[in-house]
């Protein structure tokens, strides 16, 4: 039971890291941004070129896949919703359901339909204690996610572009009397919430060993469930929401049967908004970014 | 197998489909019109019609410079054998190897001798995937080229809606890939030469009870009609054969992570069964091996990719899994066949394209025996026994499912041998 602890919060952690981009461009656009799981594809598929044709090592890789993300994230933003801010919000959810698709068929085209390998490029250590195993990477997912969640606070709490974040999530109009570059603030936005997304989707593909251009789509909705679930547009309720999916379907499986996995998970969110349409975190304006 | 489109996943080759000369004329006809549609639709329409007839006939026409050649009809030099499937579209790379296949039969049997004097020609129709095209290629290939046999459908749909048509016009009809139960009870008319579902998971289950001597299994399944169908089918077998099945779990295509299921599985057992395909069962293989689970991995044909090493790596050394035929065969009939074959389409066949030449070489033989005749023809279909094909063995049941040992693969050295 401990071991599908471990399972269930590595899991939880890698949705928590979708959750974050999901959550962050909500806060200060009210946008739910469908193309966000085909940038984690798109990090993913960064961070295996950066590593297998550059050989560059794992720490090179992710942060060039980050970077990358981050650019292909502003683009996005620039070219297929900063035109429609001012229209009605279906307008901008409907043109990121084609990014979503424009950006996975790209892909397909670039990459073409296989399922491409990522190799760990470090040797993968096994700790057993008992009946528990918990092999190194799954530590390294673990503090890359805690990682990247506590510098996001950082930057969001206390850093000059983090207080612009926060003033354009509560009024994006105020804001911009007060003098802050609403547009910068939320291609920044972008920027950091597509390079958490990329992070994600280099991990997994490393943990898993594969890499394909539809590997976007379940967890981009398993992140925007954990991002509802925790309370969109709440950063410690992404957190939350993915850790407690993660842990919901992993206790799924091992408590009931494997085909309830997703019934489960999704049934959680149900509930949760019934009783809580704000999500767990939901209410805590002052957190929204 | 019975989903199509999660067979071969990653091999779908979009590029290389290829038009035959009609159906490329008629979508050019088709598009013709639909340019003059501000005019007038009515005329348009009509006139495209009459093209369409005109050039239907001419296409018809061309394909026959020798008098139309036909079950009973005596005093022709041509027997035509027609095929039917996707040539184009998302399943094209599965309907080209059939028809290529075929034709590579067909060459072969014309090179030396052709059928009782007779030469044989391959009319190849595109269905482009769909029931209701492959209706329509088979009522031409009835009505207009008279056809002695088919060899088709492909996709298991197309095979359910165009058995009847072949039934009820008393054409014989084998499908050498469809693999969707019951397909052959249509009637006496239609056979199938591929390994089922069924068949498979149930000889696989044999093999590494009654041979290798395992006795507890699990079974982690992708929850589709493939899946299951295999799950049912080994678990059925396993336990028949008094071994035991002590852990049942389920995931869905497309999955990353199975570690939940995997620790509930525990690595109590000699091997795990998995019912999927090689994406999932490779990032499955890992997740096991990472967690210590040493048992041997069995699969199906759902297994047979070079992905499933180049992805699964030494995770799935050692494992074990059935499929319909091995071009890495040392037999000379199967050398002979994937050199010729590698000549002529410069890649190697598969299994698609393997069942189709050993299908098209049955209905050949039994085109000798019984002469240019339909009926006869169907009648000795049945009696095929012990046919030395390609894909192994073949001989029919009563109910026209082709019956043959299906072949064991297993990885080693991160390379496929065969082990039966």
């Amino acid at each position: 039971m401990l071991q599908q602890v471990v399972n269930g919060l590595t899991l939880g952690s890698s949705y928590a890291l979708i959750a974050l981009g999901y959550t962050m461009v909500y806060g200060v656009l009210r946008l739910i941004n469908f193309a966000h799981g085909e940038i984690y594809m798109v990090g993913a598929f960064i961070g295996l070129t950066a590593s297998q044709i550059a050989g560059l090592p794992f720490a090179a890789a992710m942060v060039i896949a980050m970077a990358g993300a981050a650019v292909v994230g502003v683009v996005v933003e620039r070219i297929a919703y900063r035109p429609l801010r001012k229209a009605p919000r279906l307008a901008a959810l409907i043109s990121a359901i084609g990014m979503s698709i424009f950006l996975r068929n790209l892909a397909l085209a670039v990459m073409g339909p296989q399922t491409r390998a990522f190799p760990i490029p470090f040797e993968v250590k096994q700790f057993t204690t008992g009946r528990l195993r918990i092999s190194s990477f799954d530590v390294l997912i673990l503090l890359t996610s805690v990682g990247l969640m506590l510098g996001l606070h950082f930057l969001v709490h206390k850093t000059k572009i983090g207080k612009a974040m926060r003033a354009t999530a509560e009024d994006k109009e105020t804001a911009s009397l007060m003098g802050i570059s609403v547009n910068r603030v939320i291609a920044f936005t972008f920027a950091i919430g597509s390079a958490l997304a990329a992070s994600a989707g280099v991990l997994i593909g490393m943990n898993f060993n594969a890499v394909d251009p539809s590997m976007g789509m379940m967890p981009g909705l398993k992140g925007f469930t954990a991002a509802v679930l925790g309370g969109v547009g709440s950063i410690p309720g992404a957190m939350l929401g993915g850790i407690l999916l993660g842990m919901a379907e992993v206790m799924g499986v091992a408590l009931l049967k494997s085909e309830w996995r997703d019934a489960i998970a999704f049934g959680i969110l149900a509930l949760v908004l019934l009783v809580k349409p704000s999500g767990i975190l939901g209410r805590n304006l002052q957190e929204k970014v | 197998m019975k989903s199509m489109n999660h067979v071969f996943k990653g091999k779908k080759n979009y590029a290389r489909a290829k038009f035959d000369g009609c159906s490329e004329g008629k979508d050019h006809i088709h598009n013709r019109g639909k340019r003059f549609i501000i005019s007038s639709f009515r005329t348009v329409s009509i006139a495209a019609f009459l093209a369409a007839v005109i050039f239907l006939a001419g296409c018809t026409g061309s394909g026959a410079d020798s008098p139309p050649a036909s079950g009973g009809s005596d005093g022709d030099k041509i027997i035509k054998i027609g095929m039917v499937g996707p040539l184009t579209g998302d399943y094209a790379t599965y309907g080209q190897s059939v028809r290529n296949g075929v034709q590579t039969a067909i060459d072969e049997i014309n090179a030396e001798g052709g059928v009782n004097g007779f030469t044989l020609q391959l009319i190849a129709e595109d269905s482009k995937g769909e029931s209701t095209e492959a209706a329509n290629a088979v009522q031409k290939l009835i009505d207009q080229d008279k056809v002695t046999a088919i060899v088709g459908a492909v996709l298991s749909g197309e095979t359910a809606t165009v058995a009847p048509i072949a039934q009820d016009s008393g054409v014989l009809m084998v499908t050498p890939s469809s693999t969707a139960p019951g397909l052959t009870d249509t009637g006496d008319y239609i056979f199938r030469n591929v390994i089922t579902d069924d068949v498979q998971a149930r000889q696989l289950a044999e093999y590494v009870v009654s041979e290798l001597g395992l006795k507890k299994f699990a079974v982690l399944y992708a929850n589709n009609d493939y899946g299951v169908a295999l799950k049912d089918n080994f678990t059925a077998k396993v336990e028949e054969l008094g071994a035991s099945v002590v852990g049942v779990e389920s995931y869905l295509d497309g999955d990353e992570d199975f570690r939940a299921q995997l620790t509930k599985i525990g690595n109590e057992v000699d091997a795990l069964y998995i019912a999927g395909y090689y994406t999932e069962a490779a990032k499955i293989a890992q997740q096991a091996r990472r967690q210590g689970i040493e048992a041997r991995l069995l699969g199906a044909d759902g297994f047979y990719s070079g992905k499933l090493v180049e992805l699964g790596g030494d995770a799935v050394e050692g494992a074990l899994f059935t499929a319909g035929f091995y071009s890495g065969d040392s037999s000379e009939n199967v050398q002979a066949f994937v050199s010729t074959y590698k000549q002529k389409y410069s890649e190697e066949p598969d299994m698609f394209a393997a069942n189709a030449y050993d299908t098209m070489k049955i209905v050949a033989q039994a085109l000798e025996k019984a002469g240019n005749d339909r009926a006869a023809l169907k009648a000795e279909m049945a009696n095929v026994k012990d046919f030395p094909g390609v894909t192994g063995t073949t001989s029919f049941d009563d109910r026209g499912e082709a019956v043959k040992e299906v072949i064991i693969l297993k990885v080693e050295n991160g390379k496929f041998s065969r082990a039966r």
